[in-house]
């Protein structure tokens, strides 16, 4: 009777415990919403669409802003940011303020920028992105790959020379490792990084969000710098470009022709979905 | 009626004063002000008032829905745990405040692939790989010749230093890039371009054990204090 009675006391508890853990509920899980999304692109299909939109951006900004710039005498350096150099960032370093502004956004993507023949030794591809670029300098086809250690889809693609400014920039410069660049010639890769296999079309759209994000928070950075200018002329910001004399788009402006540009190759994919 | 006995008399009496105790205990360690007898250790140079609440956000959920959580994860009707008690401090709480244009190794750049054997050697994508938190002092990484794992192929063209850093490289003569280059760009600094001029060891030493600044103190940001960072947060 003793040891009945003892029994059901811790099966009380037991149960008493139970049912009030229980009945509070547990704290909700934050991927079952995005799960029950269909996924409808696969990564290698999201990193072409937003590789694209970046073809389009840099080639805007290094023809449009610093090789049209260059002409109306604006300055265009490595060390834009330092604060006595009155100058724009180099569409590298562009890139790399479109890369740092995507980090902080919440989506999980990764840009970088590499090359065999880099201005700084640190970029210098090794291991598997070395084996990858020579295949990328072949046939100009990107790659992809699934990086385990960092479990990573991850893709690279051809940065191709296809403005004067990006040639006669790294022919000339003092810690260039190649200095007989020509137009067209793959100078560099791409390499971008997510973490899932596949999209949703929200997440989809929250990839292209954030690059196109990045690139309007690097250009304002840009046109902040120039407002800090003392010694040279600041060009006009408004609605008109380099090549029209010495001004410079708005950030709405810019974006707005990137997506001009670029908005009917991304639509065609958003919109085909099988 | 019932009879007790005095040793169940004094049973329910522990008890109850077990539960009042334990209730005390657990009040007071989480009350704000009993920060430093919770706190694991001295807060670093510049962080010293900073409160608890700065870094560890509570985690989501009551204390029994994180129970409750973590017992459906460890039985795996559930995907994934969630935290205990706070959140886990990450590279992001520390951006929060740290975060800047102008840094020369932002975490983020080592995430990349080609950084694979680096990362391996110090892990560059997290803050706390040099500046672990509660150890009173500003760097805690124990060995400061990291730059060899990326900067090894150095050339620098028109070298200003009077002896080249082509020399140093080839005669091994090198062993960290700190005694000239402030690591994060941060201070407004005149490079040396003389052998002699660079930072002793023992007064780099002392600046990561939370001594003066031997790049100056005029700074190019600063990180915020606690409350510009709630400001901001308010903002948001």
């Amino acid at each position: 009777m003793k040891n009945i009675t003892k029994f059901l006391n811790i099966a009380y508890i037991i149960a008493i415990g139970s049912i009030s853990l229980i009945s509070c509920g547990g704290v909700p899980e934050e991927n079952k919403a995005s799960a029950s999304t269909e996924n409808v692109f696969s990564v290698a299909e999201v990193l072409e669409m937003v590789s694209k939109e970046n073809d389009v951006t840099r080639t805007l900004y290094t023809k449009a802003i610093v090789g049209k710039g260059k002409t109306q005498g604006m300055k265009f350096d490595e060390d834009w940011r330092k604060d006595d150099v009155e100058a724009g960032p180099l569409p590298a370093l562009f890139l790399r303020g479109v890369a740092t502004s995507i980090k902080k956004s919440p989506v999980p993507l990764g840009l970088y920028l590499g090359s065999d023949f880099p201005v700084n030794a640190a970029n210098k591809f090794v291991g598997k992105q070395a084996v990858l670029f020579e295949k990328i300098k072949e046939d100009q086809e990107p790659q992809f790959f699934y990086d385990e250690e960092q479990e990573l889809h991850t893709a690279m693609f051809a940065d191709v020379a296809g403005a004067d400014a990006c040639v006669t920039c790294h022919n000339n410069h003092k810690q260039s490792p190649k200095t007989d660049w020509k137009l067209g010639d793959v100078m560099g890769a791409t390499t971008w990084q997510y973490p899932k296999d596949s999209l949703s079309y929200k997440e989809t759209v929250a990839v292209l969000n954030s690059y196109a994000k990045g690139t309007v928070d690097i250009y304002m950075e840009y046109l902040d710098e120039i407002k800090a200018f003392e010694k040279s002329e600041k060009p006009v910001i408004g609605d008109k470009w380099p090549v029209e004399g010495n001004y410079l788009p708005t950030a709405e402006v810019f974006l707005d022709s990137v997506k001009k540009l670029s908005s009917y190759e991304t639509m065609k994919h958003l919109v085909t979905m099988n | 009626m019932f009879k007790v006995g005095s040793l169940r008399k004094r049973q329910f009496i522990g008890g109850i004063a077990g539960v009042i105790i334990g209730f005390s205990v657990f009040y007071f360690l989480t009350l704000e002000s009993a920060g430093e007898y919770v706190s694991i250790g001295p807060m670093n140079t510049g962080h010293q008032e900073l409160s608890c609440v700065a870094c560890h956000a509570d985690a989501r959920g009551n204390l029994m829905q994180q129970i409750q959580s973590n017992i459906s994860y460890a039985v795996g009707s559930r995907e994934e745990g969630v935290d205990f008690g706070t959140e886990d401090v990450t590279v992001d709480n520390c951006l929060q405040c740290h975060d800047r244009p102008n840094d020369r190794h932002p975490n983020y750049r080592f995430s990349e692939p080609r950084f694979k054997e680096a990362v391996k050697k110090i892990d560059a994508r997290t803050c706390i790989t040099c500046h672990s938190e509660h150890h009173e002092e500003r760097v805690s990484v124990t060995s400061i010749d990291y730059c060899i794992n990326c900067h090894q192929d150095l050339v620098v063209e028109n070298d200003p230093l009077d002896i080249s850093h082509k020399d140093l490289i080839t005669k091994e003569e090198w062993f960290t890039c700190i005694q000239c280059h402030d690591f994060h760009g941060n201070h407004k600094y005149e490079v040396p371009t003389k052998l002699k001029d660079t930072i002793p060891m023992k007064v780099i030493q002392a600046y990561f054990a939370g001594g003066e600044d031997p790049f100056g103190t005029d700074k190019k940001y600063i990180g915020l204090s606690q409350s510009e960072w709630l400001e901001q947060l308010n903002n948001k």
